[in-house]
């Protein structure tokens, strides 16, 4: 069923706004410039567009939105749940809203102001049985024992991921450093021009003892990035397409996002297993076809437990694939070469999928040579993108 | 609703209160009031099968294990009301 998707789309188009910790505008018009931008990398107007794409936590409404670009003709949009495990989700939507005909130009898009707005990482003991389809309604009973942050939330299963494996903090932040060196490079990343070493990562904060520290957190960005999607024989013809070679969810639904507390064994992430089979399996690709990748590093220990889930290395391995200089552009598989959400900043995930389509096209400010295929993985959802 | 059968019917059980720490994290930012820190949160995996997750007590944090034998405590909340903690059990309890 999946492989009716296999490249018969494409990106077309990449927008953003710039990254910052006080946008000082709000989150439609942030959405609205980076639409504007994506649709003028792809050589469309806003006319051209019927479909619309985002993420369920999203705070701007599509009316606002269509009002803002210009839309005239929206048949199709949803909203992908899940936060940003959901965040390449918004391509399979987009790839199987245009496969059926649902959709002839569908932009996809994330605006947030998770600095100078609602922050992550804020002490927040509000109950709320819901969630505001965040996908955590587990935080509920978290917020009575102080466990009040994605970060808490998540330094559980990792603490005992790190004592099944023999896992250290020292271990994540070998990945950091790989992060900060790249975010260095890019004039967009929060972290430019600060690389950092391990003594570095190693002597911030304990922000959740033993998995996580100040410098294992992404940072609380405002900003938006949006993509313009289309079918793969329809792009227009001064655009620079990447094809969606494969695009899979696995089981949205089954747990938490990062208070997902309650599986028997939380040494596995479960999601990335799931996904790699649909995205591997499912679509006849193999792992060592993958020329770069981009792993949603919310927090450091995550982007190991990706890369064992995945199956680029084995279980418990992730820490020595690391400390072998993998991630690196001379390793076999460079990894979140804008920084990542850590060094670059977090657009819930979908700033990686831009920098995907970058290495793509050969624009990346930290190019890895002969790039032809892309991996975005954000835990159960995930795309694999090609150079056509 | 249960998943498997969709009955509605909720039962009451009482459980022993022991069990042993699957998991813990000593967390210090970002800090709230209501809380003295460092918190020790904890997973607790009961003698009956539930997972929990709760506050370890009683101990300082560097001598929070994994694996650690646990009995539940209650500690009053504002309100008259009471959250369920866990500390070191004694052998022989």
């Amino acid at each position: 069923m999946t492989t009716g998707l296999a490249s018969s789309t494409a990106i077309v188009g990449i927008g953003q706004t710039e990254f910052s910790k006080a946008a000082r505008r709000s989150e439609t018009q942030l959405a609205s410039e980076a639409i504007a931008a994506a649709l003028a990398d792809a050589g469309l107007s806003s006319s051209d567009v019927d479909g619309l794409v985002s993420y369920t936590i999203d705070p701007v409404e599509e009316t606002e939105l269509v009002r803002a670009v210009g839309f005239d003709a929206i048949g199709f949009s949803s909203r992908v749940p899940y936060g940003g495990g959901g965040s390449q989700g918004v391509l399979l939507h987009a790839a199987a809203a245009l496969a059926s005909g649902a959709a002839s130009v569908v932009v996809a898009y994330r605006a947030v102001r998770a600095r100078s707005g609602t922050r992550f990482g804020r002490a927040d003991v509000g109950g709320r049985p819901t969630s505001s389809h965040s996908g955590t309604t587990a935080g509920q009973w978290c917020s009575p024992f102080g466990v009040l942050t994605p970060a808490s939330w998540m330094s559980l299963n990792v603490a005992r991921y790190m004592h099944a494996y023999g896992v250290e903090n020292a271990d994540f932040g070998r990945a950091v450093v790989q992060l900060r060196a790249y975010a260095a490079n890019n004039p967009d990343a929060h972290f430019y021009k600060q690389p950092i070493t391990l003594e570095d990562h190693q002597a911030s904060r304990w922000i959740a003892e033993p998995a996580v520290r100040l410098f294992d957190c992404c940072q609380e960005t405002d900003g938006s990035v949006a993509l313009v999607i289309t079918r793969a024989d329809r792009c227009p013809e001064a655009s620079r397409p990447v094809l969606i070679a494969a695009a899979a969810a696995s089981g949205l639904f089954e747990e938490e996002i990062a208070s997902n507390h309650y599986r028997p064994n939380l040494e596995v992430m479960d999601g990335s297993v799931a996904l790699a089979r649909r995205l591997f399996d499912g679509f006849g690709i193999e792992r060592g076809e993958v020329d770069v990748a981009m792993i949603y590093d919310a927090f450091s220990p995550i982007l190991l437990m990706q890369l064992e889930g995945l199956g680029f290395c084995g279980f418990g391995e992730a820490k020595d694939f690391i400390a072998d200089g993998h991630l690196g552009l001379d390793g076999s598989l460079p990894c979140n070469t804008n920084g990542g959400l850590i060094g670059e900043g977090y657009i819930h995930g979908l700033n990686l999928t831009l920098e995907a389509v970058r290495q793509l096209r050969g624009d990346s400010v930290n190019q890895v040579e002969g790039a032809t295929t892309a991996l975005v993985s954000a835990s159960r959802t995930g795309v694999i993108l090609r150079r056509p | 609703m249960c998943p498997s059968c969709h009955g509605l019917e909720l039962e009451v059980l009482d459980l022993a209160g022991s069990g042993v720490v699957y998991s813990y994290s000593i967390l210090h930012h970002p800090q709230h009031p209501s809380f003295e820190y460092p918190v020790i949160a904890a997973l607790i995996d009961l003698d009956e099968g539930v997972r929990i997750l709760s506050n370890l007590v009683g101990i300082p944090p560097e001598d929070a294990r994994i694996g650690m034998p646990v009995q539940v405590r209650f500690e009053p909340t504002r309100g008259d009301m009471a959250v369920p903690v866990f500390e070191p059990r004694v052998l022989g309890r």
